[in-house]
Formats: C-alpha cells, sequence, structure tokens
C-alpha cells in the first residue's frame, strides 16, 4: 500500500515535469501531436460519411417506380425554369464583362469550386463546426469560405488530409463585414458569432447598425457580405436580421441578431469556394492554425 | 501478444465508443451539447492496468478528444493523465459497482469541467450565461458516464481478458 502511494506521488512529479517540459516544448511539437491524432481519427470519420451515404442510396433505392417517376417530373419542371434563369443570368455576366472592359476594372480572384460532404458537426458554447470530407489533399486551404448556394456557411479553419473543419457562421471564432438589405448607402455591419445556450438557436450578432437604418417593411432584412477582405465573394447572405434591432451602451449604434438562412446543422453537402490565388486573409490564417 | 501493448489494443478497443460519443454528440449539435465519456472510458482499466499503462492510455483518450477541438493542447490528456495516477492510488473503491459508477460520474464530469474552461479560456468571445450551460453539460456528463460505464467496461474488461491482463486484485 504504502509502495502504491510512493509510486503514486512519483508519477505525480514525473506529470508536473511533463507538463512543464509540454508548455516549453516548441509549438511545433504540440501541433504535430494534434495532427497525429486527428490523421488517427480520419478514416473512421471517412467511414461513417460513407456509410451514411450507404444508407441514403439504399432508402432511396427502395421507394417504388411511381414515386421516382413523379420525383422525375417534378425535377424536370425545376429544371426548366432554372434554364431560363441561366440564360437570363449569361445576358447579365455579358453586360458585366462589357462594363468592366469599359471601365478596366480589376477582376477579382477567382474562386475553385470544391464540393464536400459534410462528415459529422461538432457544437457546445465555445464553437460551432462541421467537419468535411476534403482536405489538403483535394486542394482546401486554411480560410476559404464554405457556402452551399448563395448562403453562406461558415469558413475553413484548419484543413488536414483528408479532412477539414469548419467554422459555421453562428461560431464564436466567426468574423465578417456585411451590408444590410434596405440600406441604400451600404453602410458597413460587423457579423460575428456568440457562445450559444443550448436552449436556444445558434444566432450570430449583427452589430453597428446605423441608428437610422429602417428595416424592410414585411420581410426580414437579409444580411450580405461585403466582398470586402477578399475573402468571401460579394452579395452572398449571411442571413436575416431578427427583427429587434436595439440601442449599444454608446447609442452610437444599434445591434441585433442574425438568424442563418438555412439550419446549419441539416447540411448533407456544402462548397468550399477555394481562391486561385491566395489572399491577404488566407496568408494571416497560415499563422493561427490553433483554431 | 505481450503486456506491453494492452493499453494500445484498449485504446483502440474503446474507440468504437468514442466515435459513438461524436456521432452523439452530431445529433445533439443544435443544442450546443457536447456528448463526452473520455472521463468514463478511464474506469475499468484503471482496475487491472498497470500504472504507466494507465497514463499512456489516458493521455491518448485526452489527445483524441482534443484533436479536432479548439482546447488548448493537451489540457484534457494531462488532466485525465492526473485523473489515471489518482485512480491507480483508489483501486480500493473501484472493486464493486457502485463504486465504479460513482467515480465513472464524477471523473467524466471533472473532465467535462476542465474542457469546458480551457475551452472558455481561448474562446474569442465571452458568454453571458455559462452558469446555465455549463450546468446542463455536466448534468448531461454526468448522466452519459453513468449510463455508458456499464457496456465501455464491459468492452474493456472482455478486451483485456484476450489480452491476459490479470484481473483486479481484491487487495490492491
Amino acid at each position: 500500500m504504502e509502495a502504491n502511494r510512493q509510486g503514486a506521488r512519483a508519477s505525480y512529479v514525473a506529470l508536473a515535469i511533463f507538463v512543464a517540459i509540454w508548455i516549453l516544448l516548441p509549438s511545433a511539437v504540440r501541433r504535430f501531436t494534434r495532427e497525429a491524432f486527428v490523421e488517427f481519427q480520419a478514416p473512421a470519420l471517412h467511414l461513417v460519411g460513407k456509410s451514411r451515404d450507404l444508407a441514403t442510396f439504399w432508402e432511396k433505392k427502395s421507394r417504388s417506380v411511381e414515386e421516382m417517376a413523379a420525383a422525375g417530373r417534378d425535377l424536370a419542371r425545376v429544371n426548366a425554369a432554372l434554364e431560363l434563369k441561366l440564360s437570363a443570368y449569361e445576358d447579365v455576366r455579358r453586360e458585366n464583362v462589357r462594363l468592366r472592359e469599359i471601365a478596366r476594372y480589376n477582376v477579382p480572384p477567382e474562386y475553385l469550386s470544391v464540393i464536400a460532404r459534410v462528415a459529422t458537426r461538432d457544437s457546445s458554447s465555445w464553437w460551432q463546426r462541421i467537419v468535411i470530407r476534403k482536405g489538403r489533399n483535394d486542394g482546401i486551404r486554411p480560410g476559404a469560405p464554405v457556402v452551399f448556394g448563395n448562403i453562406v456557411v461558415g469558413r475553413v479553419t484548419t484543413v488536414h488530409l483528408t479532412t477539414s473543419e469548419v467554422d459555421l457562421v453562428t461560431s464564436p471564432g466567426f468574423r465578417c463585414t456585411a451590408y444590410l438589405e434596405g440600406d441604400e448607402q451600404n453602410r458597413i455591419v460587423l457579423v460575428h458569432g456568440v457562445a450559444s445556450n443550448s436552449l436556444g438557436t445558434a444566432k450570430a450578432r449583427v452589430s453597428v447598425i446605423p441608428r437610422d437604418y429602417s428595416m424592410p417593411a414585411g420581410q426580414p432584412a437579409r444580411v450580405l457580405t461585403t466582398g470586402m477582405g477578399g475573402v468571401f465573394p460579394s452579395r452572398l447572405t449571411l442571413g436575416n436580421l431578427d427583427g429587434m434591432t436595439y440601442a449599444t451602451q454608446v447609442g452610437n449604434f444599434s445591434e441585433s441578431l442574425l438568424v442563418p438562412s438555412r439550419d446549419l446543422y441539416n447540411l448533407q453537402e456544402v462548397s468550399v469556394l477555394v481562391p486561385l490565388l491566395q489572399n491577404p486573409g488566407e496568408a494571416l490564417m497560415q499563422g493561427d492554425q490553433f483554431q | 501478444m505481450t503486456m506491453g501493448w494492452a493499453w494500445l489494443i484498449l485504446l483502440l478497443a474503446t474507440y468504437p465508443w468514442l466515435l459513438g460519443a461524436d456521432l452523439a454528440s452530431d445529433a445533439l449539435a443544435s443544442s450546443s451539447l457536447v456528448f463526452f465519456v473520455s472521463g468514463a472510458c478511464l474506469i475499468a482499466p484503471s482496475r487491472r492496468l498497470k500504472r504507466w499503462q494507465m497514463i499512456l492510455f489516458a493521455g491518448c483518450l485526452g489527445f483524441l478528444f482534443e484533436a479536432r477541438r479548439p482546447i488548448p493542447d493537451g489540457a484534457l490528456a494531462l488532466s485525465l493523465v492526473a485523473a489515471a495516477i489518482f485512480l491507480s492510488t483508489q483501486r480500493q473503491h473501484l472493486r464493486n459497482t457502485p463504486g465504479m459508477l460513482r467515480a465513472a460520474a464524477l471523473v467524466n464530469v471533472g473532465a467535462c469541467l476542465i474542457w469546458f474552461f480551457a475551452a472558455a479560456y481561448v474562446a474569442p468571445v465571452p458568454m453571458g450565461d455559462i452558469v446555465a450551460q455549463l450546468m446542463r453539460q455536466l448534468l448531461l456528463a454526468g448522466v452519459v458516464g453513468t449510463v455508458c460505464l456499464l457496456p465501455i467496461a464491459l468492452t474493456q474488461n472482455a478486451a483485456m481478458d484476450r489480452l491476459g491482463v490479470p484481473p483486479a486484485a481484491e487487495k490492491p
């Protein structure tokens, strides 16, 4: 018994020494340890994601022929409507190119869209993230925006070999500038995630709203990306204002909450917009691998 | 298989439970709660493994949880190592099921408290009603630790039996 206690005491001392060494170790060693454990778990995450896909496949395969025919017919109608829209957009694109040529406007760096399936979601008070099944091997880089259609989902924070972690719009680590729909002067507001509690829906906060801003009547005001900073393309939807705005303590501006346009925890697939050219924000992110 | 690698094989045998906990956290994502079982996974091995094996097992268990989460490196892993050393001196309290259940709830809640504060330490924004959220998370950790201990211990004991780890001593 006494030997056991002495052994435990020695172990505590060894642990204390190890903690001191651990703190003094270069961050590269700690990062390597973290990466090693992430890569150890990556195959299991892929397996889970693929099992889900397989279950969905068999669930769809078990549908009757009539059901599939009806779904195909509906899809054909939607496709026809979208084709009309596409041709309208093509006209707009041509006009855009022509105007840019006239104005000699610098074309912003284009993005390469990488479609990725969601492997798992992980959320607590201090982080709201999803893990996607694409990583460094697929060209994903830290800082790349993640979208679903024209809705911003979040931003890639950490990239591993075959998986990446995405901070959602509502995550406390998320920051972005935005425009408010209905503000004709296009004044910039700030969007940042807030630490959430389990009884409420995850939301972000919109701050620095001008006092004289009034929301469009009869519909929730959309919050759109500005495109400044080069991380997010402009005019993507971040979400809607949560109705009320309230004055800040200093009283010069108002604040409100942002409700994401889509349930971010039900996404199965997202697009990662990888900039073809490295932007300044991305260069900064590379030095911030901890998050 | 030599006894030296028993901790690693046991870790692999425990991993499906950790993955299951991650999937349960996935299902709970909209409520901002994490299904935490790392503390409960320490209890059964601490009755039978040697202290150095427990230290390695606990460290890896902590690093597996930390790997994909924004927590200061080693905060949970080293805390679990300390908990493993402590458990190795308290084997007489782990001889019966009620004692194990009590230990599972306590260690799981303690470890959960540590990761919560570690995450809060590096969080970019303060949180308003931290106490209520912390209480919900701790309550979940306590319940999960108690409920999941028996199936986890069953798996771990079966693995240790296969590896030829000696059973828990009557008088530790």
